[in-house]
């Protein structure tokens, strides 16, 4: 119809215009304008919650700024300078480090065995060791660090009196707090990472898996050549989800230690946190955080390069 | 047709987002016409936050206390929001820097004068400071009076006050034979008699540890404070609240004696514990003395312990102890709003000066009245032997120091550097001398 239509006219029909993937481009916009108004709510969310907090942020970092707001000041980058020659703070950075060096490779490579040993289960007991682990993610943080505060108890806790060890301040002594810390972050993380797993290797290509074995490869060929692979995906979004918990462990902080002994469990977010609300310094506080948010995207990009794979 | 619905899709969300983004300022800033700015006599709306203090920090007494103001002012409906010591300051502050502070708050001098007065964002309450009330308070205490004013200008509107005290197992001290070293009549012990009690609890073996030197943050870091000035009359600050002192050489001779009992295993000092885990370890019968005592502290653990806490005077070496004070009463935030104020003061008044019931508010605290012509409000009460206990320590009630500039950053300081002495083993005059150069930084 159209053709004859055209034919009347005397003109040939313009041919539609087409994109680089051979789509027309009137489709190709109509589409582009429907995703982009489909994603319109979630970007307001992510605009106002996340990136203009951002970039509040990063300009409160450069005033000196407290309760009164009358009597902020623009310091420029003196919030940056005293945060360099801040022994808290480096004190604080190096107890972060060693929470993420620590915590992620723990939790990742415990999450990964656990996943690994139950995956194949049958669906209850599967269930059964999904739940148990993930109890302590659902259980709020405050009632987690009761009971651990209770077991740590130096004169009537749990661990004490099994160990017949009354007295040792578990939380209290500069050796062993941090250490504490890091367990309890363990035993609170490992949750989704263990579901994250169970599910990647139950969707891993079982055909593969057979092929290798048919040409006579080991468990551990198997694990290493066929199914990490396949899992690497799982795997890069745990480590970061993982580092990320870390850098930003505050509450168990908060709750066990205030930072202390003599700031050994003090962490850049804890600091942050002191600073803003008991120093009443939310400049610095908001430089910190500006930092940290660096530190957290340079360690992400560091994951993201060395995990890399095809469909990663 | 699928554009179209994207994008009533799209405009849904975006109504759905502003119209949530409305809600929130009705709590704060720009509340609803019907509950502000009630010129023609409509009802308002405000809003208290009250720490626990004494029954204050109780639903069902708030309840019970708002219900009698409601029906003496018609026209005003109040709300109640208890906040706890833990994350109550910093619930504050947020509200502060986000908006959303409440009306009225309740607590003492340091936060309502020194810290948010001074900064600007409490209302005057000279008014409600008549010549008369001023004296009536003036001669319960002078310090009251100072301490509720910056500059001149009033921030807070007191009710009650107290002393922080220590207390002791009684039975405990008994058994071991310690009952010897304090004087059961005055409620006082000098810091050699402290020392030979607190090494005979220890070698009755009759507790787990003597007394614990709790440090794991500021919570009832007033017991530690006052422990350390009265071991040997050292002060915390200058008499003009402008510079602190807890390096001075008493100090640091009261730090070595506390770091000495440690060692001999007549004090414990604990990093983990603030005064809350030091409290529940001194109810349990794990220790025999607690350094923070109060009669509010009595009534909360009163269920609980299945001895006699006996209170008692810190250990001072000249037999005059200076015990912390706790001022207690009310201030108003500006929320922008004059009949929100006025609504609020009407409220001080109900609770602090009304004839029936500001001695009931007092009995409420389970303190005692800064007005003097309350007199004693526990009088033939079920709390009068209670409260005897503590009035007897009233007399030792020393400077009110707590109004000195970087408050809360002191705070902070103080039980970094207990732990820094206790836990870490730095020399106490190294750590004072940090405290204090740390804290008078923040002294503004």
């Amino acid at each position: 119809m159209a053709q004859t239509a055209v034919a009347g006219t005397g003109r040939k029909p313009a041919p539609p215009k087409m994109d680089s993937h051979g789509r027309s481009r009137a489709l190709a916009r109509r589409e582009t304008v429907s995703a982009y108004l489909f994603l319109l709510p979630s970007l307001i969310f992510f605009i106002g919650f996340v990136v203009v907090p951002m970039g509040i942020c990063f300009v409160y970092s450069f005033l000196d700024m407290g309760i009164n707001k009358a009597a902020t000041t623009f310091v420029g980058f003196a919030n940056y300078i005293e945060m360099w020659n801040d022994k808290t703070f480096w004190q604080g950075f190096w107890n972060t480090v060693l929470i993420v060096v620590v915590s992620v490779p723990a939790v990742t490579a415990f999450s990964l065995w656990v996943g690994n040993s139950i995956y194949k289960m049958k669906p209850i007991p599967r269930s059964f060791y999904r739940c148990v682990f993930y109890l302590p993610v659902v259980t709020g943080t405050v009632a987690v660090t009761v009971v651990w505060k209770w077991m740590f108890n130096p004169y009537n806790g749990l661990l004490n009196q099994v160990t017949g060890n009354i007295g040792f301040d578990w939380l209290g002594n500069p050796h062993t707090a941090i250490w504490c810390i890091i367990m309890i972050l363990f035993t609170t993380s490992i949750g989704q990472p263990i579901v994250l797993y169970v599910a990647a290797l139950g969707n891993v290509d079982q055909s593969l898996v057979e092929a290798a074995e048919v040409d006579g490869a080991t468990r551990r060929q198997v694990f290493w050549r066929i199914k990490w692979p396949q899992i690497m995906p799982t795997t890069l979004y745990i480590l970061i989800i993982t580092t990320i918990n870390s850098f930003q462990c505050f509450a168990l902080i908060q709750l066990l230690t205030s930072g202390g002994p003599s700031g050994t469990t003090s962490t850049i977010m804890y600091y942050i946190f002191d600073m803003a609300y008991k120093y009443n310094r939310f400049g610095y506080a908001n430089a910190m955080g500006v930092i940290l948010a660096l530190i957290i995207a340079a360690f992400s990009a560091v994951q993201f390069k060395l995990a890399k794979t095809d469909n990663a | 047709m699928k554009k179209l619905i994207a994008l009533l899709l799209a405009l849904i969300m975006v109504f759905a987002l502003v119209a949530c983004g409305e809600a929130t300022p009705e709590t704060s800033e720009n509340p609803p016409a019907t509950t502000d700015e009630t010129p023609t006599g409509e009802e308002v709306t405000i809003t208290i936050w009250t720490y626990p203090i004494g029954k204050f920090g109780d639903d069902a007494t708030m309840v019970e206390l708002i219900g009698k103001f409601e029906a003496a002012h018609p026209g005003i409906k109040v709300e109640h929001e208890l906040i706890d010591y833990t994350n109550g300051d910093t619930q504050v502050t947020s509200a502060i820097t986000g908006g959303g502070t409440p009306d009225i708050i309740m607590e003492g001098p340091e936060r309502l004068v020194t810290n948010w007065g001074k900064n600007g964002v409490m209302v005057d309450l000279s008014d409600l400071w008549t010549e008369e009330i001023t004296a009536d308070i003036a001669a319960t205490s002078e310090a009251v009076v100072s301490a509720c004013q910056y500059n001149g200008v009033y921030y807070e509107y007191p009710l009650c006050m107290t002393t922080h005290c220590m207390a002791i197992n009684y039975e405990v001290f008994e058994q071991a034979g310690a009952l010897q070293y304090i004087d059961e009549e005055t409620r006082t012990w000098s810091t050699d008699d402290f020392v030979s009690a607190m090494e005979a609890v220890r070698d009755s073996g009759l507790v787990a540890v003597p007394g614990i030197i709790y440090c794991g943050g500021q919570g009832g870091d007033q017991g530690t404070r006052a422990l350390v000035n009265n071991l040997y009359s050292g002060t915390y600050t200058n008499a003009d609240h402008t510079e602190y002192t807890a390096n001075s050489a008493e100090n640091v001779q009261a730090l070595q004696l506390l770091v000495d009992m440690v060692g001999s295993g007549a004090l414990n000092a604990n990093a983990g514990f603030q005064a809350t885990e030091e409290l529940q370890q001194f109810a349990n019968g794990t220790c025999a003395v607690t350094f923070c005592w109060n009669a509010s502290n009595k009534t909360n653990y009163a269920e609980q312990v299945t001895f006699t806490p006996f209170a008692m005077a810190f250990p001072t070496d000249d037999g005059v102890p200076e015990l912390c004070g706790g001022i207690w009463g009310f201030g108003i935030f500006d929320n922008g709003s004059d009949a929100k104020i006025e609504a609020a003061k009407d409220f001080i008044r109900f609770v602090c000066d009304d004839e029936t019931q500001a001695a009931e508010s007092v009995r409420l605290t389970g303190f005692f009245p800064v007005r003097a012509s309350l007199g004693n409000v526990y009088a033939g009460t079920e709390q009068e032997a209670d409260a005897e206990e503590f009035l007897k320590l009233m007399p030792f009630l020393g400077d009110y120091y707590n109004v000195i500039g970087g408050w809360s950053e002191q705070r902070t300081n103080w039980f970094n550097m207990l732990q820094n002495v206790f836990i870490t083993g730095t020399d106490p005059q190294t750590a004072a001398d940090e405290f204090v150069e740390a804290s008078n930084a923040n002294i503004g």
